[in-house]
């Protein structure tokens, strides 16, 4: 794999972290964002400790990371088949499920190429896309806030304990997993390089979510996707309705952090089978699809997730200090 | 025709004549002088006919007898100095070869060398202003056909002994000059001897433009845009050579090959360095701005009208449903059908003689152009949003093939799938650019990867007193 720059590696994984914040089912609140941002520095921490473990080359830790990126990728894939209930996606039936295997057939067909084209291209585009998705994260946040209401910061409530926030928080970040692929093609040192990405990260996720708030706070109870609502009541231009603007990001947002799934998932297939060279983008792709479809009915920011997330950032370390214990005892 | 010259002379004329199938424009002239048979070959049409008879036949002619041929061979060539450039040749595939470029060539009874004299005097276009690549306060010169006026064009504005200039030959029958133009103070090594290796790929019978040679220096995978560009302006090249880039100029051909390329640099002129940098960074904006509109306006007008009407504030959504109203086709049939007529509008108008542009113009744009709106076959607003988004592609002419495709795809894409398409298809275009690169460089930077330094010359343009200490090479761009 070639090198990526710090910032291109943060605007990947910041695409997939957006993108999950774009899909927020529920209700947001002061108390969310505090147990967001706990999430964040659990994150940070174990983050750092992935990269000063540096990379196992094992076969079974590979095995585990090509089977987490498939499971990720296919969250991300249930994650847009729910959020685009509440975007209009202009298809006929476009919510029944011919219109939603249209939809991710298109958006499978799309990660396919951009697999295709290697991760330096990804990571290039994906800085491209990073900063479009800022531009208009700005415009919205500028026009909710002039529509804002202070008080919604006390209105918002959540119907969450701070435990399943926290939760919550671990398993939308799902995208941390890539850290184990990406740290070790990173340009420079991928102390700094994580570092930027968290504060990033920690940048972002408060914007979306104040803005959020202040936009829907009033509203929060009867919102199932608040992030779309914001978008959708924010006017920033003199138009009658700008949802169909978010489309955009969000379409952007998927693609790309769907992509980065399959292009990881895809090289370390290729590592332990050189046999499916050509068609490791395309077996992956369609087995997140398929690990879309069953993980449908459950709760895909859950317990499960969030414990695949934290073994993800684990098992490097966990597996360099078991062979570090063999190596002292032998 | 790798064989070494027949000393007989009449064995070797006939030899000649023989391989060059008695062609008519071969000419002959037998003469003695110094006492030995001698004759001067040469291409009709290719040579200066004053220049051979005042600096060739009329000193030559006059030699006192020598003792054989070698000796008037020798006297001729270190003493009579006929010419400047005058090679020695050996065989008969540099005999054709120095002929067919417009040399004169000299054999002689005995000898099995010929002498050949830089005579050339063929008919070819001069210097003239760049068709493509016009500007206001830059200079008015283009490159010219011939190639050795194109690379004095060059040494004109670098007098620099830096400046190299390799010449070669490619294509087996065109016998085509080429010339590898590099600053070698400047030219990262690693490129070059990549690009040399690239060139030695070379197997085509004819180099004819400068197409023949770009698919051999740039990558192999399927690339919207182009990671080399051309240039018809001798200034640009200049400017390109003292960034580290290499120049390929081609024998016959008005432009230059630039290697590496970058996207931004397809929204920079020489102009932009002779306005004030306020001015020439609002120009390069209006330009990037012209780029985008020349790719999406047409597709999101069309995805907006037919499946976000939303996004439309009442006043303009009234007046645009009132125009689409009488119209009987879909929007997207109305937006390919006119997308359609002006490509070959366009198409018509280039191949044309010149003469009949005029004509084209009139009948396209006010009969065809008002015939269609007056009938209602088309609304206004859709007709004003393809020739702008026509027109703007016009701001950035060297990206007019990919947008020209594009502009088609979106359209499609929109059409169908609304904004949700176009997205889908940006993003996919998106990575076919960045994944766009010449030799290690990326197409995309400075953008992604981003370079700091290289922004002072793309988001803005930076005045040259900050740009003099620079010391920029397209190196710092290489990954």
């Amino acid at each position: 794999m070639n090198k990526v720059t710090a910032s291109q590696f943060s605007a990947m994984l910041l695409l997939s972290d957006a993108f999950a914040l774009f899909g927020f089912t529920g209700r947001m609140s002061l108390f969310t964002v505090g147990a967001f941002s706990f999430g964040i520095i659990i994150q940070f921490v174990l983050a750092m400790l992935l990269i000063r473990c540096g990379r196992t080359e094992g076969k079974a830790v590979k095995w585990f990371y090509m089977l987490y990126f498939v499971f990720w990728g296919g969250v991300l894939f249930n994650m847009q088949w729910r959020t685009s209930e509440a975007i209009y996606i202009p298809y006929e039936s476009s919510n029944g499920i011919w219109g939603k295997l249209l939809i991710s057939g298109l958006i499978a067909l799309a990660c396919l190429y951009i697999s295709s084209e290697g991760i330096k291209a990804v990571s290039r585009a994906s800085l491209i896309a990073a900063a479009v998705g800022a531009v208009y994260l700005l415009i919205v946040a500028v026009s909710a806030a002039r529509n804002a209401d202070i008080e919604n910061l006390t209105r918002a409530e959540s119907n969450m304990s701070f435990r399943n926030e926290f939760i919550r928080s671990i398993a939308m970040s799902g995208g941390l997993g890539g850290l184990s692929v990406l740290a070790g093609i990173t340009k420079g040192s991928p102390y700094k390089a994580v570092e930027k990405y968290f504060i990033a990260k920690a940048v972002m996720t408060l914007l979306i979510m104040l803005t959020v708030i202040l936009a829907v706070g009033g509203i929060m109870k009867i919102t199932d996707f608040p992030t779309v609502t914001a978008a959708q009541v924010s006017q920033p231009f003199s138009a009658q309705r700008i949802d169909s603007l978010f489309l955009i990001v969000f379409v952007i947002c998927g693609v790309f952090s769907i992509g980065v799934q399959v292009s990881a998932s895809a090289y370390l297939l290729r590592e332990l089978y050189p046999a499916f060279k050509h068609y490791s983008s395309s077996i992956t792709l369609a087995v997140m699809l398929l690990t879309a479809f069953l993980i449908s009915k459950t709760d895909i920011y859950g317990t499960f997730t969030a414990a695949a997330v934290i073994l993800a950032l684990l098992i490097v370390p966990v597996f360099t200090a078991i062979k570090n214990r063999v190596k002292a005892g032998a | 025709m790798n064989g070494e010259l027949i000393p007989k002379l009449k064995d070797n004329i006939s030899h000649i004549k023989q391989l060059s199938g008695n062609s008519s424009d071969l000419l002959v002239n037998e003469f003695v002088t110094g006492g030995v048979h001698c004759a001067l070959l040469c291409c009709e049409g290719m040579v200066s006919t004053s220049v051979i008879t005042e600096l060739i036949f009329e000193p030559i002619t006059a030699i006192e007898a020598k003792k054989d041929s070698k000796e008037l061979f020798h006297y001729i060539k270190e003493e009579l100095l006929l010419s400047t450039d005058r090679p020695e040749v050996n065989d008969y595939d540099t005999l054709f070869r120095l002929i067919d470029s417009g040399f004169a060539v000299l054999i002689a009874e005995g000898m099995r060398t010929a002498l050949a004299f830089g005579v050339q005097g063929y008919q070819s276009r001069g210097v003239q202003e760049p068709s493509g690549e016009g500007n206001i306060m830059g200079a008015h010169e283009g490159f010219a056909e011939t190639i050795r006026t194109s690379m004095s064009q060059i040494r004109r504005r670098l007098k620099t002994p830096e400046l190299v200039m390799e010449l070669m030959v490619k294509g087996e029958k065109s016998r085509t000059d080429i010339c590898l133009c590099y600053m070698k103070d400047r030219v990262p090594q690693e490129l070059l001897s990549r690009i040399k290796g690239s060139l030695d790929e070379i197997k085509l019978e004819s180099i004819l433009s400068t197409g023949y040679i770009r698919p051999f220096v740039e990558s192999q995978r399927f690339e919207l845009f182009s990671s080399n560009g051309t240039t018809e302006r001798p200034d640009v090249l200049c400017s390109k050579l003292i960034e580290g880039r290499v120049g390929l100029l081609v024998d016959g051909v008005p432009y230059a090959i630039v290697i590496p390329r970058l996207f931004c640099e397809s929204f920079q002129t020489l102009d932009d360095y002779a306005f004030k940098p306020y001015y020439a960074t609002f120009i390069r904006w209006i330009k990037y701005m012209a780029f985008i509109l020349s790719i999406l306006l047409p597709s999101v007008y069309t995805a907006i009208v037919m499946h976000h009407p939303e996004l439309l504030n009442s006043t303009l959504l009234m007046i645009l449903v009132e125009a689409e109203r009488k119209a009987p086709l879909s929007i997207m049939t109305e937006s390919i059908g006119v997308l359609l007529m002006y490509e070959i509008i366009r198409e018509a108008g280039v191949r044309l003689p010149k003469p009949m542009g005029g004509a084209v113009s009139i009948v396209s744009g006010l009969i065809i152009g008002d015939a269609a709106v007056q009938s209602g076959l088309i609304s206004t607003p859709l007709l004003t949003m393809t020739a702008l988004a026509v027109m703007s592609g016009l701001c950035v002419p060297e990206l007019n093939p990919p947008i020209t495709v594009l502009r088609f795809s979106f359209l499609i894409a929109g059409g169908i799938f609304g904004l949700f398409g176009i997205s889908l298809l940006a993003c996919a275009v998106l990575v076919n650019v960045c994944a766009t690169e010449d030799y290690g460089f990326p197409y995309t930077a400075p953008v992604s990867p981003f370079k700091k330094s290289g922004m002072g010359d793309t988001a803005i343009r930076s005045g040259f007193r900050k740009m003099q200490n620079r010391g920029f090479t397209v190196e710092e761009y290489h990954e």
